[in-house]
């Protein structure tokens, strides 16, 4: 845990920043979260050190994406490439944000930490140096789709923040790719601020190399009327944890998420979730899949936290789950915590795996072993994969699963 | 009329069939031939191994066979694969069709096809002809454009079921079909769009074997030949006349014939 080390002798960064001082002597203080705790207790610890076993990386070296060009009308920004944006058009602005307003947004967040559930949090503003945070506020309407990469580099221990401010109104596609180099980790913090009636279609393509490492946490934070739907996948890390956190800070919210995580080898990704309602009126729909193969691990654990003050909340989480070795393992845990009563909640997991009459009924109809099973995990993707925007019409998302070694 | 047919080679040869599961013997010697051409039925008491007898001639992985076996166009089946027996064109429809959830009932159905059609050497369909093809194929048994993008069976009512595995057979154009209690489970109307449509889809070419309680369907699809089984054997072969008067007589006039077997 070379990090650590460093951090706790204070020579980790060189030219810090406001925000990373104070970040870092938090984490001095109290340097790993606590292995007990809800959130880590799961974490395979050797995975989990190896994240930590690489120098911060503070250079980016130039970054070729590996796919698809982009279309005139797509926006397509790579965190750490002296991204400058500043585009004002005659419908929509997407203006960067000044850095009075970053540090005033970001030091009130860091205020409300805790240890453990926002310790990933507290890692990434701790490395993340101002190269690496882009904070952008998009306003408007009929604005072009934007795509956002944040990407590690190898031999190293890399950490990229965005944050973005949906104004009143706006209707946003965006697609987050997150990319994991061989031998390397990737410290990944996004923030959302969806306003009055802004709707965001978000999408997060999360994979790796090799031996690549993921901590991707992403904070949404949602006004009335807003609309935050949200599509993702990870795969292809030896250890991922994907920790999103939403908030409808007054009700009267919308929020759907399908997510899916996919492990193989002896991989181990998870997906922790907390959405709390704030307010009366809001609503949720929910499924994660996990799919694990060989010797690997996939965890979901989903909560849902609903006050007194959020009557008539209507909340529903599925969690689906197929496992296809018998060495692999899913951990699955939606938990509820309903303090209103007037409430619409229901949650399930449900665990299956290929069985023997559906694979005779494949067979009577000419389909081979390897083709039924391939049939039923592309459609077990497709739900999902046609859930995250931009990527399905330009992105070979399903190709890449069923082919992937 | 009979005769001529008779002198073409049988499309299927089932030869004094024996088969378990788990040691537990279930077909104790059953034979029957199919010629293009012909229809059969199979009737006879619950739990007498009449779908065990269908899914092992589509090759069920649970049943042991432990004499004699099966001829497909003159070859011997007992060690192909299901996939393998259903692509050169035997086609089995379920008793009880399963559901798959999550599996789309669209794509099942041009995946099959396609292995079919891989077979006979005619060119694999992408998702654009087969919606051409399907389409054609949904008039025969006036099913709803709306099953196909649903999982595969999964909530369909008993008689949708039976309907989507005719659908099926009319994609597959197997050389030999055997539906087993395709009528169960139908109205009137569905029965007859479903005996219409195995009209249909079948030929001279083709042979078919009806598993049935009911007199209903045999009254639509009139077969040449009712076979009566019992306890794993086939212990009655008539015309069509012998459904009639089972339909009269009931099971207990058949089992004299087993003491005559
Ligand atoms: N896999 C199995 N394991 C144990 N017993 C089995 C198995 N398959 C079939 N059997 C038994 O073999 C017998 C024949 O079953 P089968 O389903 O072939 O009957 P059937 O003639 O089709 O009856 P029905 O008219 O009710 O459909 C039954 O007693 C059944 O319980
Ligand atoms: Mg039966």
């Amino acid at each position: 845990m070379e990090i650590i080390e460093k951090i706790k002798t204070n020579k980790s960064i060189d030219n810090q920043t406001e925000i990373q001082k104070i970040c870092l002597d938090k984490l001095r203080s109290r340097p790993l979260p606590n292995p007990k705790s809800e959130q880590w207790r799961l974490a395979n610890k050797s995975k989990f050190s190896n994240f930590l076993d690489y120098p911060v990386n503070e250079k980016n070296p130039k970054f070729d994406t590996p796919f698809p060009n982009t279309s005139k009308s797509t926006i397509r920004l790579v965190i750490g490439n002296n991204c400058q944006i500043n585009l004002i058009e005659k419908n929509y602005s997407i203006q960067q944000l000044t850095q009075d307003e970053l540090d005033k947004y970001i030091k009130s967040q860091i205020f409300c930490f805790d240890q453990n559930e926002n310790w990933s949090d507290l890692l990434n503003l701790s490395l993340s140096n101002a190269k690496n945070i882009l904070g952008l506020k998009i306003n408007g309407s009929k604005i072009p789709p934007i795509e956002i990469f944040s990407h590690s580099s190898g031999n190293s221990l890399n950490a990229k923040t965005l944050v973005i401010f949906l104004e009143k109104n706006c209707d946003v596609e965006l697609l987050q790719v997150n990319l994991g180099k061989e031998n390397s980790s990737l410290s990944q913090l996004t923030y959302f601020c969806l306003e009055e009636n802004s709707s965001l279609n978000h999408g997060v393509v999360s994979y790796g190399e090799n031996r690549s490492n993921l901590l991707n946490s992403l904070k949404v934070i949602q006004q009335k009327n807003s609309e935050y739907n949200l599509g993702s996948l990870h795969f292809k890390f030896d250890y991922a944890r994907f920790e999103i956190s939403i908030k409808q800070s007054d009700g009267y919210a919308k929020t759907n998420i399908k997510g899916m995580q996919v492990t193989k080898k002896d991989e181990q990704i998870s997906t922790y979730t907390k959405i709390e309602f704030n307010g009366p009126n809001g609503f949720l729909d929910q499924i994660n899949k996990s799919l694990a193969d060989d010797e690997s691990h996939a965890i979901f654990e989903g909560s849902i936290i609903v006050p007194k003050i959020a009557q008539k909340t209507d909340a529903s989480q599925l969690s689906r789950n197929l496992l296809l070795s018998n060495l692999a393992q899913i951990d699955t845990k939606p938990q509820l915590e309903i303090i209103a009563d007037d409430v619409k909640c229901k949650h399930g997991a449900t665990i299956s795996q290929l069985n023997e009459d559906e694979l005779f009924y494949m067979r009577s109809r000419g389909i081979t072993l390897p083709e039924a099973s391939k049939l039923q995990l592309s459609s077990y993707f497709q739900e999902i994969i046609s859930f995250i925007p931009i990527s399905k019409d330009r992105w070979d998302l399903l190709d890449k699963l069923l082919n992937e070694k | 009329m009979q005769s001529k047919m008779k002198e073409s080679e049988p499309i299927l040869e089932v030869e004094n069939l024996s088969a378990s599961t788990d040691n537990l013997p279930i077909l104790k010697g059953v034979s029957l031939t199919v010629h293009p051409g012909e229809i059969h039925a199979i009737m006879g008491r619950n739990g007498c191994g009449k779908s065990t007898l269908s899914k092992i001639i589509a090759g069920h992985p649970s049943y042991n066979i432990t004499n004699g076996g099966i001829k497909f166009l003159g070859e011997n089946i007992n060690s192909l694969e299901p996939e393998e027996r259903a692509q050169s064109g035997i086609f089995l429809g379920f008793q009880y069709p399963i559901e798959i959830p999550g599996v789309s009932n669209l794509e099942f159905l041009r995946v099959s096809t396609n292995a079919r059609r891989k077979f006979l050497n005619k060119e694999e369909l992408d998702t654009f002809d087969f919606e051409e093809l399907v389409k054609e194929k949904l008039e025969i048994v006036k099913m709803d454009h709306a099953f196909l993008s649903r999982s595969v069976n999964q909530g369909f009512s008993g008689g949708e079921k039976k309907r989507n595995e005719i659908l099926q057979m009319a994609l597959l154009e197997p050389k030999i079909a055997i539906l087993d209690e395709t009528d169960s489970g139908l109205d009137i109307d569905a029965l007859r769009i479903v005996a219409s449509g195995i009209k249909k889809i079948s030929s001279a070419q083709t042979g078919i074997i009806l598993i049935t309680h009911y007199q209903r369907l045999l009254d639509e699809i009139k077969p040449n030949y009712v076979h009566v089984m019992s306890d794993g054997q086939i212990i009655k072969t008539g015309d069509s006349d012998l459904a009639l008067e089972l339909e009269k007589k009931g099971y207990e006039w058949t089992d004299n014939f087993i003491k005559e077997t």
